[in-house]
């Protein structure tokens, strides 16, 4: 049973989704609690699955008991497991969250949008779990086609944004399956274990390559790494205000881990002559996009657009942390890919409840509004804490990792990269928090319906999320030292 | 220049597959139907699938299937399907977003009433 987790997890919200039009069908207030329903049980289930792998070792599932390389093989390792399961929670909360927020987009259409998240969710998890390049494309695409029709639910100017995103996103997968085309072409394999036998004697050849160059370029183009980050803030600012938050806390980050897996999984040599060149140019890109995204937000006066190069910022300060070719920069890079994905998620459900509850979209509205709620408030400080860098949350001690990551590289141009970046972060949060700290008086506060405690339960949970990743920062990191210290670096 | 080209001549299905990407491209950069881009898209997604097939292409193989009663077994006498089922996968895919972008544009021909990237930016000013 314990060896079929990693399918099932992938099984249940692919099934559900493929179900969700027919129940729909029959009864349209059906489809939000059957989605919460399998959402909760996967996550039920990717959590056991990380419990068995912590506990009992890697599982490498092979589908229909054909062994690789003739048979499609999932790795469900520590890395793999640990983002499942955050991606499976972060899903849960999330339409807890969409259901409450006022938001009535997925009330209109209820059977579509529960399906697009349910496929969503299933691609990521199959994303995170694939074991060969080709299995990661389609996922990939699975993910990317549902995220497209997500954003353009909404309608309106969300049309011509999601039109955007597709035809970037498209091109990037076309590039992706391009670079897996070539490293198929140099080694006849596909499987990541093979080729990570095969590629790093390979790394003078340029087939092979190209291919990681075209896999770079596609992948930068779906976690939107600085130059190619042009559809996200149009994306995350037009979207439903229900189904951004998960695209921002997970869709970029799947990206991004998937690049790690490539470049350490695959090539796995980190000091190896060959590809000093590749991890440079990484580690650049990520200096570009960590000052360029903290920069451009700092300029913005939407909160939805400024959480978006936050995050795109934030992108940027991982790829330094891989940037730097060791061990410390590895792990830090891993662990503070899994705390963005909840600061984000965290930071567009907090801006979509300031639309929708107390009509806030700029800097200055935010200013003139009373946000007195403790949860709000709470969760909002914790988040801030946790985006520039501030101890307990997990954002501190991630930074901290990839900081001495630099440093132990002898690379203190990205360590001034990350320094800079958590300086302006901190400018554009302060200012956020100083706007709405003195915003508005207490005597003008309407009154306001009370808040479901849907809405209550997804904040705390993503902000008691955000502290736990800190205060038990030694084990997480120290797993993950263990799950990635195999490999040749 | 010599050795580049006389290199690229004896792969003719490389060159062609050069081509139909960068004019895919250069379709999607620059004009401003939207159904055009789309096409122009089409043609990179089409191109990137035609290098798929061609690694698998064997002068002189046959269909990967082994007949009974066929004398022995040689690896050479039969094509790689590996590379034509992973095609077959990714024109899959393939159809899979041209749907969604022609349901897409759809929509926001039937919102905005135009086609024209320009007039659709003019209106959502």
């Amino acid at each position: 049973m314990i060896e079929q987790l990693p399918a099932l997890v992938f099984a249940v919200p692919l099934t559900t989704a493929i179900c969700m039009p027919v129940a729909g069908h029959v009864r349209k207030s059906v489809c939000r609690p059957l989605a919460l329903a399998s959402a909760s049980a996967m996550a039920v289930l990717s959590v056991a699955s990380l419990w068995a792998v912590v506990s009992h070792g890697s599982v490498r599932y092979s589908f229909s008991g054909w062994a690789p390389p003739i048979g499609i093989e999932w790795l469900a390792d520590p890395v793999a497991a640990v983002m499942a399961a955050g991606v499976s929670v972060l899903g849960v909360l999330c339409l807890l969250y969409g259901g409450a927020v006022g938001d009535r987009t997925h009330d209109r259409h209820p059977v579509p949008y529960y399906t697009m998240v349910l496929l969503l969710l299933a691609g990521l998890s199959g994303a995170v779990y694939a074991g060969d390049l080709f299995n990661i494309f389609v996922f990939l695409e699975v993910v990317s086609l549902s995220a497209y029709a997500l954003v353009a639910v909404q309608g309106g100017r969300a049309l011509v944004s999601a039109f955007r995103y597709l035809l970037m996103g498209t091109l990037g997968t076309a590039f992706y399956l391009l670079g897996v085309g070539y490293f198929y072409a140099a080694t006849g394999a596909l499987n990541i274990a093979d080729l990570a036998q095969q590629v790093p004697g390979l790394l003078g050849s340029k087939a092979v390559m190209a291919g990681l160059i075209f896999m770079l370029v596609g992948l930068a183009i779906k976690m939107a790494l600085m130059p190619l980050h042009g559809w996200l803030p149009d994306a995350y600012g037009d979207g439903p205000t229900a189904a951004v938050p998960l695209l921002a806390g997970l869709v970029t980050k799947v990206a991004l881990l998937i690049w790690v897996r490539i470049l350490f999984w695959v090539m796995a040599a980190g000091e190896s002559q060959g590809t000093a060149g590749i991890f440079m140019l990484v580690s650049s890109l990520g200096m570009l996009a960590s000052v360029a995204g903290a920069c451009i937000a700092l300029r913005q006066r939407n909160l939805k657009r400024m959480f978006a190069y936050g995050g795109i910022s934030h992108i940027g300060l991982v790829m330094i942390g891989i940037g730097q070719a060791n061990q410390t920069g590895l792990t830090g890079a891993v662990y503070y890919l899994l705390n963005d994905a909840v600061m984000q998620c965290a930071l567009f459900v907090l801006a979509g409840l300031a639309v929708h509850r107390y009509g806030v979209r700029t800097l200055d509205d935010a200013g003139r509004a009373a946000i007195r709620s403790p949860w709000v408030m709470g969760t909002f400080v914790v988040a801030a804490l946790g985006m520039v860098g501030l101890p307990p949350t997990g954002g501190f001690f991630g930074k901290l990792r990839i900081l001495l990551a630099a440093l132990e590289a002898g690379n203190p141009l990205a360590a001034g990269a990350v320094i800079v970046t958590t300086l302006v972060t901190l400018g554009y949060f302060a200012r956020l928090l100083e706007r709405l700290v003195r915003g508005g008086s207490a005597e003008s506060e309407p009154e306001r319906a009370k808040m479901p405690w849907t809405l209550r339960a997804a904040m705390a949970a993503l902000a008691a999320a955000m502290l736990a990743l800190g205060i038990w920062n030694d084990p997480i990191l120290e797993a993950l030292t263990t799950a990635t210290g195999g490999l040749a670096i | 220049m010599h050795e580049f080209l006389d290199a690229a001549l004896h792969r003719p299905n490389l060159v062609a597959f050069v081509v139909l990407l960068l004019w895919g491209l250069y379709i999607t950069v620059t004009h401003h139907n939207l159904v055009k881009k789309l096409i122009g898209l089409y043609l990179v997604q089409t191109s990137v699938i035609f290098f798929l097939v061609t690694t698998g292409a064997k002068q002189g193989a046959t269909v990967p299937v082994i007949l009974e009663g066929a004398a022995e077994f040689t690896a050479d006498a039969y094509v790689n399907p590996l590379p034509q089922v992973l095609t077959l996968t990714a024109i899959v895919v393939q159809i899979a977003t041209l749907g969604v972008s022609l349901g897409l544009v759809s929509r926001i021909y039937r919102r905005f009433g135009s086609l024209d990237e320009d007039l659709i930016l003019d209106k959502l000013e």
